[in-house]
C-alpha cells in the first residue's frame, strides 16, 4: 500500500505555523520516507496569512503545492478563508475553536468525490469565516485556551502539531520526538522542563484528535 | 584540496543549500555574488561553509560585477561560480557573453523567480529563454534544469565537471520552490562515485615563457574583421555540435505506446510524472518526455518519440517558453501541441490529470 500525506497549516505570522511545518517534515525523513515541506514565502512574510504545505510519501513526491489537502490546518479567521479551497471531501480540518468561531459547520458526506478543482485563494479582511460543504471532518482545537491554562502559551503551535501527527498518521510518536529534539535541543539542554513541556503539549493535540477519531 | 564530504550521508535541507554544498563538493573556489530572492541563501550558506573549508567569496556590487568577477577567477583558474534568480539572471547575460566568446568555464545556479521586472520572489519557469538564449551571440552554453534536490546536488557537481571540460559557460536552472523547499537528498564525495573531476587551470598567467614550451595565452571578445570572428565562432559552434550527444540528457517514460506524451522540465516534471503514473493506472494510454538538458535539447530523442506519438502536451509555468523549444526540435515532423501554460503559477499533477481526462478519447 503507497502511503501519502498531504498537509496545509496556514495562521498568522508568529504562530510557528512554519516551525511546525518543519518539524512534521523532518520527522517524515527521520522514518526514512519522502518528506517536502515548503513554505508560502511571498508577501506574507510581512504581516498576512502564512501559509505552509508539507508532504510525506514511500516514493517521490509530485510537485510541492497540491490542490486537496489530507489534512488542512486554520489557526486565524483569515487563514480558514485562505486554505478552504485546499479542503476537500476527504479532508480532516483541525482548527483552534479558541480563536476561531465558525458559525455553520458543513454535514459530513460518505460519498467520495474526486475534486480537481483549482486552488486560487484570494485575500479579503471582510470574509465571513465559512467552510467548504463537503468536507470529510472538522475536529476543533482549543489549543490557545489548553496551552494558556495548562502549560504555557508557548506550546501552543505544539499542541496544534500534535493534532496534525494525530489526524495524518504517518509519522510515528518517536520520529517526531527527534524532530523537535533536532529543532529545540539546545534550549532543552538550557532548560529541560522545556522538554516536557513541549512532549506534553505535543501528546495533548495527539489525545485531542485520537478521541474526535474514536467519536466519529 | 580537502574533501567537503567525508562519507555519504542522507541529508534534509532547502535547495539554495544543496546548491552551497554541491559547489563545496565539485571542488569550487570562490563564488562571487550579489543578493536576489529566491537564491540568497546560496550566497548564505556558502559563507558558512566556505572559511572551513578554505574557499572564498566576494561580495559584488550587482550581478553585472558578480559575472565578471566570477570571469576573473575562472581565468586565474579558478573554479568560481555565482547565482542569481529573475532581474539579475538579465544583468548576468552580459558576462555570460563574454564567456562564451573567450570559452570560459564559468557555473551559474538560476532560481527562476516570476516575472518580467520584478514580479514575484516566489517561482516561475519564465527564465529559460533568457538562460538558454540570452546575450548577442549563438548562445554556446550548457543548461541543466533540475527537479529534485537530488538532482541540484548532483547537476551542481556536473555543471563544473561540464564547464571546464568543454569551456563553455554552464547553469544549474532551478527555481524559487526548489530554492525554497525541503526535502531529503543524499550527499557524497564526487570522487568515490567514480565521477571524473575535470581539471582547472589558469587561463593567464601561466608558467614559463610563451614561445618556449608553451603557446601564447590569447583570449579574444573583440575583432577588427568580420571574417576573423566568423572563424571563431563556426570554430566554437562546431566544437558545440559535437560535444552535444555527450552532454544532452533527457528522461523518457512510455512513449513508445502512448497516444499522448506530456512534456514537462524541472519542478514541473515532478507532477507531470506523478500525473502520467496515475492516469496510465485509468488505462489512458499516456507518456512522459523531460529534457533534462534544455541548451544543448534533446532533438534526436524528442523526434524519434513523435515517430511513435505524434500529439503533445506541453506543461510549464510559463507562456511556451519550454514549448517553443520543443517546436524547433520538431519542425519538420508533422506533430500536435496541446499546452497548460501558467505562468510563474505552480502546477499540480491534478490540474494535468483534470486537462487530460476532458480529451475522453484518450480513454483505452
Amino acid at each position: 500500500m503507497k502511503r501519502l500525506a498531504k498537509v496545509v497549516i496556514a495562521g498568522e505570522g508568529g504562530q510557528g505555523v512554519q516551525s511546525i511545518a518543519d518539524i512534521l517534515a523532518e520527522a517524515g525523513n527521520e522514518e526514512g520516507l519522502e518528506a517536502l515541506y515548503i513554505p508560502n514565502f511571498g508577501i506574507e512574510q510581512r504581516g498576512g496569512v502564512s501559509v505552509a504545505f508539507v508532504q510525506i510519501a514511500d516514493n517521490l513526491i509530485g510537485s510541492p503545492k497540491f490542490e486537496k489537502g489530507d489534512v488542512v490546518v486554520a489557526l486565524s479567521d483569515r487563514a480558514v478563508n485562505r486554505v478552504k479551497c485546499h479542503v476537500g471531501a476527504n479532508t480532516i480540518f483541525v482548527y483552534d475553536n479558541s480563536l476561531i468561531e465558525i458559525a455553520e459547520l458543513p454535514e459530513k458526506t460518505d460519498d467520495y468525490i474526486e475534486e480537481e478543482g483549482e486552488c486560487r485563494p484570494v485575500e479579503k479582511e471582510d470574509q465571513p469565516v465559512s467552510l467548504p460543504d463537503k468536507i470529510g471532518k472538522v475536529i476543533a482545537v482549543p489549543a490557545t485556551d489548553i496551552a494558556k491554562k495548562e502549560l504555557h502559551p508557548r506550546v501552543f503551535n505544539v499542541i496544534i502539531l500534535g493534532a496534525v501527527v494525530e489526524a495524518a498518521r504517518i509519522v510515528g510518536e518517536d520520529s517526531i520526538k527527534i524532530a523537535i529534539e533536532n529543532n529545540l535541543g539546545k534550549k532543552f539542554d538550557k532548560n529541560p522542563e522545556l522538554r516536557e513541556l513541549n512532549f506534553r503539549a505535543l501528546q495533548k493535540g495527539i489525545d485531542i484528535v485520537k478521541e474526535a477519531l474514536v467519536r466519529s | 584540496m580537502e574533501r567537503a564530504i567525508k562519507e555519504e550521508k542522507r541529508v534534509f535541507m532547502t535547495g539554495n543549500e544543496v546548491v552551497a554544498w554541491g559547489a563545496l563538493a565539485a571542488e569550487a573556489d570562490i563564488m562571487y555574488g550579489y543578493p536576489i530572492t529566491p537564491q540568497n541563501e546560496v550566497m548564505h550558506y556558502w559563507t558558512r561553509l566556505a572559511p572551513k573549508h578554505g574557499r572564498k567569496f566576494l561580495q559584488t556590487e550587482d550581478e553585472l560585477s558578480a559575472g565578471f568577477t566570477t570571469i576573473g577567477g575562472v581565468l586565474a583558474g579558478r573554479r568560481a561560480f555565482t547565482a542569481t534568480a529573475g532581474p539579475g539572471n538579465i544583468l548576468l547575460q552580459e558576462p555570460v557573453s563574454m564567456a562564451e566568446m573567450m570559452r570560459l568555464p564559468m557555473v551559474m545556479a538560476i532560481m527562476q523567480r516570476g516575472g518580467p521586472s520584478t514580479a514575484t520572489v516566489i517561482y516561475s519557469q519564465q527564465e529559460v529563454n533568457l538562460t538558454t538564449s540570452g546575450g548577442n551571440g549563438e548562445a554556446l552554453r550548457i543548461v541543466y534544469s533540475t527537479a529534485t534536490h537530488q538532482e541540484l546536488y548532483d547537476y551542481t557537481i556536473k555543471a563544473f565537471n561540464a564547464a571546464w571540460k568543454y569551456r563553455f559557460p554552464t547553469f544549474i536552472l532551478g527555481d524559487g520552490y526548489q530554492a525554497k523547499m525541503r526535502e531529503p537528498l543524499v550527499m557524497y564525495n564526487p570522487q568515490d562515485k567514480g565521477v571524473e573531476m575535470a581539471a582547472s587551470e589558469p587561463f593567464v598567467g601561466k608558467e614559463g615563457k610563451f614561445g618556449e614550451g608553451r603557446e601564447p595565452a590569447h583570449l579574444r571578445n573583440a575583432f577588427s574583421m568580420e571574417e576573423e570572428l566568423y572563424e571563431v565562432v563556426m570554430e566554437h559552434i562546431q566544437d558545440y555540435n559535437k560535444i552535444t550527444p555527450q552532454i544532452v540528457e533527457y528522461v523518457s517514460l512510455g512513449c513508445e505506446e502512448a497516444d499522448l506524451v506530456i512534456v514537462a522540465h524541472g519542478i514541473v516534471s515532478r507532477a507531470a510524472v506523478a500525473a502520467q503514473e496515475k492516469l496510465r493506472r485509468e488505462g489512458y494510454r499516456v507518456g512522459f518526455f523531460r529534457p533534462i538538458t534544455l541548451r544543448p535539447f534533446p532533438v534526436r530523442a524528442l523526434r524519434k518519440v513523435c515517430k511513435s506519438t505524434s500529439k503533445f502536451l506541453v506543461v510549464e509555468s510559463a507562456f511556451g517558453q519550454l514549448a517553443r523549444l520543443v517546436k524547433e526540435a520538431l519542425f519538420g515532423l508533422e506533430a500536435e501541441m496541446d499546452e497548460i501554460f501558467m505562468p510563474g503559477l505552480g502546477i499540480t499533477s491534478e490540474k494535468i490529470i483534470g486537462h487530460v481526462k476532458k480529451k475522453s478519447e484518450l480513454k483505452v
